[in-house]
């Protein structure tokens, strides 16, 4: 199993690499956010994949008995909730790349470049 | 602490000068402040311990756990120093009051507090026995020689010239630096008397040759020797009395005072002598050469500084006691006649306005004492009796004979020192005495302030000669003394019967007449040889300056690219060799475990449709579909959570999952969706080789990792005290709420902070992008009904889930996800502005309240354990119902706000865009 | 008892304190001069709890806060010891100075786009980082720099913004993998993510595979936020874009954050330099890093014609030299790191600072265009050349300390490659001499270029927070000694004095009896 699972945890993570490569601006969050997938299932897997029992204390009983390692989990929702906060954050920019630059690629916005770009003859201000 | 009071004085009073300087007229204020070098002049003289050939020193602490401290230290050398410094330190100023009076006030007052400053940093100089305190002093020297030849705003030459002594020399200092540091590691010492003590061990060393190096570096840039001379003559951008103080008096000498301090460990290496010896005669050619070519009447003095400077470097490098006498000597005298000459040079551009000697002539009408005392000094430079020249030059050539090297330097000595005389000729007769009614008329007479400064020194040149005994008793001794070690019977006379330095003298003077009368023809002669230009060092700097540019364009061409997906793959790249190159130290192969052990189907089936999604988002064409994907493997990645035992994370997977999906929608719908392909198949190739590479990486670390033992104390930990010390049965929300809360707290403060972006990036503000789309979509009849069914549904769904959190599945970020679907729907339905009716809150307050909640939720705990975030419970009986209640609930409340307000505003801010 | 909590939380204020304020900001956003003297309010206690840290830390040793009581390696717990003290308060030195700056850079416009709780959160974020003893939880502070970073940025929402944002976004998100699955690794090799029983477990075990890897995989991590070659492209991508006092903030408190991980990570957890390290080969990467670093940002720096670019090639170019020291893995070469980092700090914001006024005052910040601000501004021209001449290593300035310290640390080590660095450390000290002079004397010294366009009034706060930053330079210059002897100490505490490993459990169980 655990094997099995770091494999889809790396190969999830190279598909995330490889659209995050592309240029288009949506294609690449969309890569990233599922990077944030896969580091979330390496995480996961710190804790080894040992029981399919939920760390819950059962009625009764005091103390935690044969079950999954809960602070891995703990990591991992954190680890999830800054992802989404990231994500939506990088979508927000996107779109507000489309609004600036008319374009979704990131070849063709070159704003940050040309200011003040020592190659380009002209002083260039952005004033 | 006579000497500290000393230095204290002069940087005080530099200081106060500028004030002071401010207040006083244009006619009193070079007076005024040549009071300062005056009476520190007077200060210096006062200390008699020198005649006695003691040395002071005096100690304060600075920084003792790096071993500097600022060790003062006046023997006779430095007394020398100090004396030429302070004394024509007070005629300088007294002739830059007169000579920049018709500069504004605010300029003149700028330039000769430069002077002052200037002065306080070749005293510490030279007084500083700590290496490091005078490599201090060493670089001050250098930044205000920049500010003062560049002290014409105007000129962009001066600017050059300014630059480039700034760079040359600032650079041999680093050289310099190194030196004092590796001198600093070999002998655990930055004292120089300790460092002249232990000369032997040092020139043991290892590092000797890289000491010495950056010692002769330093000297040499600062003493303008060959191949650094070039600086000195582009420094005549000036004004004259800089010129006069800084590069020709004191400032280029400090070269001469390092390598004579250092002497005794250049001559304990092999080569050392020869080396200095040599770039010295190379330096003096070069000076010689240059000087006869030279039109500029400052150009011609700045090339025989060169000279001279060379001459210096090379008693310096000579053995034998009269090297010494001979350096001293020639020091003191060329500090008189040159300053002279630079003052009379200044004095002529100042009333001429002309600068090439070819177009001046019988200025003795209108300049007459400076007349005089440029012939006084020329005298002295070439070295007539009686004058202090004449002196100087029998030394150097006793120094030559008596020292143990072979006719190519006298040879090179006699004719440099010819060249010199020809110049002395030439740079007084020239411009006062020869070729009347070339000048008519002169825009300045002669003022007292610029006559004092030449007069003196041209006097002193005469009298010291004259009156040998008392200069010689109290500063040429004890200079003497402190440069070669020991004692020296030094006769200081005119007359010492015909000895072979008199012939010497004799044929100098012969060939320097022949010079002189052939000046002209010789001259341009020289300047038509062109030939040699090229190979100027000059050229070689600005070669240098012209590469630098050019390896500064092309990196920059290299790093500042905009393509953002080469950046990634360079980033990448790095990763993966980083952890290649760990490996392949490491040397460790990976560990297997053992078989696929407990491999269940229906897990293994999810697992591999998180592939698959994964798959279809890389393979697809059409945005959608890629979000489809990437959606899919998220929500499986779920179900291997919820499979695997963690339905905390499968909840929270989902709801995020399923937002993300809602938000994006919102956002693409201003987006084209028909995606061209941006990446050329064999793009797309290389990026999916450098994905497997470091997926395959990633993959063996989990193996082995997997392979290794597990450590199992600190969740045991966690299972064991959660329900008995935190109270909770859940104790993955246990841990976020109280083991690691503080984590958590971060993580709202995150999500908090994100809501302020979601506003700032897309809520309103003017100038808003002026475009709409489909102004507001037409909602299904049926969802308009079930609206407030769903609405409330979920909003009680969403408490219920926070409350029982701490021991069931749930929480307060998932809490907060449900309750923002709740208001999603609502705008889904009705639009962003009906639900942000029904919210009431603004989405910022809601945010903004939670960390606030959650930060204070801490504060109860460190009040009563003194823990931050330790949670304190409340029983209370209501209505006999037993409640127990603890801050981590208030902490998971404002977790569900900050979630909730931050979801919402994003909503409200995307589907804002998405409605124009 | 409010005195005891007061003194109990010592540690945890300068992350508190900022939060706080950063809610209460977001709160009041509709009254912006409340906003204000929050906020400044704030960044003056944090300085305030900051510095007497370093003087509790300095004579008691490490000050520890267990949150919520469970000691390490259970709970999370704060370890400020010298250097996370030192280092925290010197970014409260610069956090002061913007806010100063601010008052004349950020008007209402800005502070309801979110200034102020955004800028308070990073200074929470960065102090954080700086006094966390918890891996995991040092990932968490990075990614609220991060986050709060890409709203400063985009404060004005200028396309130039944007598109610095979103590249400065993605490739930072790259680092922040990097660094999570280092974590994840070493949790699962150990157990544990408490740093101090990371390095008890790791220190002088043997080499594993999950081990490199988590090691290299967050030393790519950190070097990318730090600014290391050849992982920098995000940083002259997108700082040039930033409004003028964000700018000085993000070169004052980023990398240097990344860098101050760094040390904590390779010389706590990882023992490097303690000769039993599980992961060798650290310091000739580390090496090569810096020195291609050093020359890389040095030369593209004298190519820009844009101050801010100018100057964000400089603020790697200095970076290299902390790594520098910490390449050495030698005492003196941490310590030097060190003090370096407390310099480079002050200076690079005070540059920066410097920068917007000089837009301030001649327009734009382009070197073509600008020209002839001494003659208006002569003391404000001083402050600047001053904190040039610190950066090129001009003494008595505490940039020439820098140096020479890590120069000397490198010749202490006396093998060839130290040498060699050295060598390209007096190269690349040489290379900043001549760019900061051709900027000084094209800003300031020449007159203005065509002169049509005259020099406007800088306002006081500008110029009082440059000043600020030159006075502290030159303090630290003159003051070395103290500086060094706090650098040593920090040195000192972080390798030899590790906190002591709590009991957690009795410690939970004496505390609290429900």
């Amino acid at each position: 199993m655990s094997i099995l699972l770091a494999f889809v945890a790396a190969a999830l993570f190279g598909a995330g690499l490889y659209m995050t490569l592309s240029r288009h601006v949506v294609r690449m969050v969309l890569g990233l956010s599922m990077l944030t997938t896969a580091v979330n299932l390496v995480l996961f897997q710190a804790g080894r994949i040992r029981s399919a029992e939920p760390p819950l204390i059962p009625e009764g009983a005091e103390r935690l008995g044969n079950s999954a390692d809960p602070v891995p989990q703990a990591l991992v929702l954190t680890a999830i909730v800054i992802g989404f906060a990231l994500t939506v954050i990088l979508v927000a920019l996107a779109l507000r790349a489309w609004g600036s630059h008319r374009t979704l690629s990131t070849d063709k916005m070159r704003s940050a470049q040309a200011l003040g770009d020592p190659l380009t003859p002209e002083p260039h201000d952005d004033r | 602490m006579m000497i500290s009071a000393l230095l204290a004085l002069s940087l005080g009073g530099s200081i106060a000068a500028w004030p002071v300087g401010r207040l006083l007229g244009r006619r009193t204020v070079g007076w005024a402040l040549a009071l300062l070098p005056a009476s520190l002049f007077a200060g210096f003289l006062r200390v008699e311990a020198i005649v006695a050939g003691r040395t002071i020193t005096e100690r304060w602490a600075w920084a003792p756990s790096l071993g500097v401290e600022l060790t003062l230290r006046l023997d006779g050398f430095a007394f020398l120093f100090c004396l030429l410094i302070t004394g024509i330190g007070t005629l300088v100023v007294i002739y830059a009051g007169a000579y920049l009076s018709e500069k504004p006030a605010s300029a003149r007052v700028r330039f000769l507090v430069l002077l002052l400053l200037f002065m306080t940093a070749m005293l510490g100089a030279v007084l500083a026995d700590d290496l490091i305190v005078l490599f201090l002093f060493w670089e001050a020297t250098s930044v205000l020689s920049f500010l003062l030849i560049g002290f014409d705003v105007e000129s962009p030459s001066a600017r050059r010239a300014a630059l480039m002594s700034l760079r040359i020399t600032a650079g041999g200092g680093l050289a310099l630096l190194a030196a004092i540091l590796l001198i600093g590691v070999t002998l655990g010492t930055y004292s120089l008397t300790e460092v002249v003590a232990r000369a032997p061990e040092l020139a043991e060393s290892p590092w000797i040759v890289a000491i010495l190096g950056g010692v002769f570096i330093g000297a040499f840039t600062k003493s303008a020797q060959f191949p650094f001379h070039f600086w000195l003559p582009n420094a005549m951008q000036a004004p004259t009395p800089a010129s006069a103080y800084l590069h020709s008096a004191t400032m280029v000498k400090l070269g001469i005072y390092l390598l004579a301090r250092f002497e005794p460990v250049i001559g304990g290496v092999r080569g050392g002598r020869d080396l200095l010896i040599g770039v010295a005669l190379v330096t003096m050619l070069v000076g010689a050469f240059q000087a006869l070519r030279a039109e500029n009447y400052k150009a011609v003095l700045a090339y025989s500084t060169v000279a001279s400077l060379g001459i210096l470097v090379m008693l310096v490098g000579l053995n034998g006691p009269m090297a010494s006498v001979a350096t001293v000597g020639f020091l003191l005298a060329h500090a008189l006649y040159k300053a002279t000459l630079f003052f009379c040079a200044g004095t002529v551009l100042h009333a001429t306005g002309l600068s090439k000697l070819r177009q001046m002539g019988g200025l003795r009408r209108f300049l007459p004492v400076t007349a005089a005392a440029s012939l006084l000094a020329s005298l002295s430079m070439a070295g007539l009796p009686p004058f202090l020249g004449f002196i100087s030059k029998e030394f150097l050539f006793e120094a030559q004979i008596e020292s143990s090297w072979n006719e190519v330097p006298m040879a090179i000595a006699v004719l440099v020192n010819a060249v010199i005389v020809g110049v002395a000729g030439v740079v007084t007769l020239r411009p006062f005495f020869m070729g009347h009614g070339r000048v008519l008329e002169v825009q300045h007479r002669e003022v007292p302030g610029l006559l004092v400064g030449p007069v003196v020194l041209a006097l002193l040149g005469l009298v010291i000669s004259v009156e040998p005994d008392w200069i010689d008793r109290t500063v040429l001794r004890p200079a003497v003394t402190a440069v070669y070690g020991q004692p020296v019977d030094v006769q200081v006379g005119l007359w010492h019967g015909v000895t072979p330095m008199l012939l010497l003298s004799a044929t100098v003077l012969a060939i320097g007449m022949l010079v002189f009368v052939y000046w002209v023809p010789l001259h341009q002669r020289l300047r038509a040889h062109t030939l040699l230009d090229r190979y100027e060092a000059e050229h070689a700097y600005d070669a240098l300056l012209r590469r630098i540019e050019a390896a500064g364009a092309g990196v920059a061409r290299r790093v500042q690219r905009a393509d953002l997906r080469g950046n990634l793959r360079v980033v990448l790249a790095a990763a993966a060799g980083f952890v290649l190159w760990g490996l392949v130290t490491a040397g460790v192969p990976p560990r297997v475990p053992d078989g696929w052990g407990d491999l269940r189907i229906g897990p293994g089936m999810v697992a591999l449709v998180v592939l698959a999604g994964g798959v279809a988002a890389t393979r697809a064409r059409s945005l959608l579909a890629a979000m489809m994907g990437t959606g899919l493997a998220g929500l499986a990645t779920a179900l291997v959570f919820l499979m695997n035992g963690a339905p905390d994370l499968a909840l929270t997977q989902f709801a995020v999952e399923s937002l993300v999906v809602v938000l994006l929608t919102a956002a693409l719908l201003p987006l084209p969706l028909a995606t061209p392909s941006t990446r050329a198949p064999h793009e797309r190739r290389r990026d999916a080789l450098l994905a497997t590479g470091l997926s395959t990486l990633l993959f063996a670390a989990l193996l082995d990792m997997t392979a290794a033992p597990q450590r199992t104390e600190v969740s045991q930990f966690f299972g064991a005290r959660s329900y008995l010390e935190a109270f909770g049965r859940n104790v993955v929300n246990v841990i976020l709420v109280d083991f690691r809360g503080f984590d958590t707290l971060g993580e709202t403060t995150v999500i908090a902070l994100s809501a302020v972006i979601a506003w700032s990036l897309l809520g309103p503000r003017v100038p808003r992008e002026a475009r709409f789309l489909a102004s507001s979509r037409p909602a299904a009849f049926v969802l308009l009904k079930a609206v407030p069914v769903f609405y409330w549904l979920l909003l009680a769904l969403s408490v219920v889930v926070l409350l029982r959190g701490h021991n069931e599945v749930g929480g307060g970020f998932v809490g907060g996800l449900t309750g923002a679907l709740a208001f999603a729907i609502v705008s889904l339905a009705h639009g962003v502005s009906r639900a942000r009716k029904t919210l009431r809150w603004h989405p910022l307050a809601l945010a903004g309240g939670g960390l606030l909640l959650a930060v204070a939720s801490g504060v109860p705990g460190l009040v009563t354990s003194g823990a931050y975030l330790g949670h304190v419970w409340i029983e209370a009986n209501v209505l006999g119902v037993q409640v127990k209640q603890g801050t981590t609930l208030l902490f998971d409340l404002g977790v569900y706000l900050a979630v909730l307000g931050t979801v919402l505003a994003f909503l409200f801010g995307l589907s804002r865009e998405a409605e124009r | 008892m409010i005195a005891d909590a007061l003194r109990d939380g010592l540690a945890v204020w300068p992350v508190v304190i900022p939060l706080g304020a950063a809610a209460l900001t977001v709160l009041l956003r509709h009254r912006p001069t409340l906003q204000r003297s929050a906020m400044e309010g704030a960044v003056g206690l944090t300085l305030a709890a900051a510095a007497v840290l370093v003087e509790r830390a300095e004579r008691g040793g490490p000050v520890v806060m267990e949150f919520g009581g469970w000691g390490a390696p259970f709970g999370i717990s704060f370890v400020a010891d010298l250097l996370g003290a030192v280092l925290c308060t010197a970014a409260g030195v610069v956090a002061l100075a913007v806010a100063i700056f601010a008052r004349a850079d950020v008007r209402a416009r800005r502070r309801q786009a979110g200034f102020d709780p955004l800028f308070l959160g990073m200074l929470a974020a960065v102090n954080g980082a700086f006094l966390t003893g918890d891996i995991f939880n040092l990932y968490v502070w990075f990614e609220l720099m991060l986050v709060t970073a890409l709203g400063l940025v985009t404060l004005d929402r200028r396309r130039v913004q944007i598109d610095g944002a979103l590249r400065y976004a993605a490739m930072s998100m790259m680092g922040a993998t990097f660094m999570l699955v280092g974590i994840g690794l070493i949790y699962g090799e150990t157990g544990t993510l408490d740093m101090a029983h990371l390095s008890a477990a790791l220190v002088g075990r043997a080499p594993s595979v999950t081990l490199t890897a988590s090691a290299y995989l967050l030393l790519a991590g950190l070097a990318l936020k730090a600014g290391m070659f050849p992982l920098f492209f995000w940083l002259p991508a997108s700082y040039h874009t930033a409004p003028s006092g964000v700018a000085a903030a993000l070169a004052g408190l980023l990398t240097k954050a990344a860098f101050g991980a760094c040390l904590r990570i390779l010389l706590l957890v990882f023992g490097l330099g303690s000769g039993a390290t599980p992961v060798p080969g650290l310091p000739p990467l580390l090496a090569l890093l810096a020195a291609a670093t050093m020359l890389v940002s040095v030369l593209a720096a004298i190519a820009q014609v844009d101050i801010r670019r100018v100057l964000a090639f400089h603020v790697m170019g200095q970076v290299a030299y902390l790594v520098m020291g910490l390449a050495l893995a030698s005492a003196f070469g941490s310590a030097a790191a060190v003090f370096y980092t407390v310099h480079t700090m002050l200076v690079q914001t005070g540059l920066f600072l410097g920068a917007g006024a000089i837009a301030r005052a001649g327009r734009v910040y382009d070197l073509r265009v600008l020209g002839g601000i001494m003659h208006e501004h002569p003391f404000f021209s001083a402050l600047f050349a001053v904190l040039a001449l610190s950066i090129s290593g001009i003494p008595p300035l505490s940039g020439f300390w820098a140096k020479a310290l890590v120069i000397d640390a490198a010749l202490r080590v006396g093998t060839p490659w130290s040498g060699w660095l050295a060598a390209i450390a007096l190269l690349t000290g040489f290379l900043t001499l001549y760019s900061m002079s051709t900027v000084w004397t094209r800003a300031f010294w020449r007159p203005r270029p065509g002169g049509e366009r005259t020099v406007r009034r800088i306002p006081p706060a500008m110029v009082a927070a440059v000043g600020l930053m030159a006075a502290c330079t030159l303090s630290l210059g003159l003051g070395i000694e103290p500086a060094v002897r706090l650098s040593r100490g920090a040195e000192r505490q972080l390798t030899s004095n590790r906190p002591p490993i709590h009991a957690g459990p009795a410690v939970g169980l004496a505390r609290r009896t429900p």
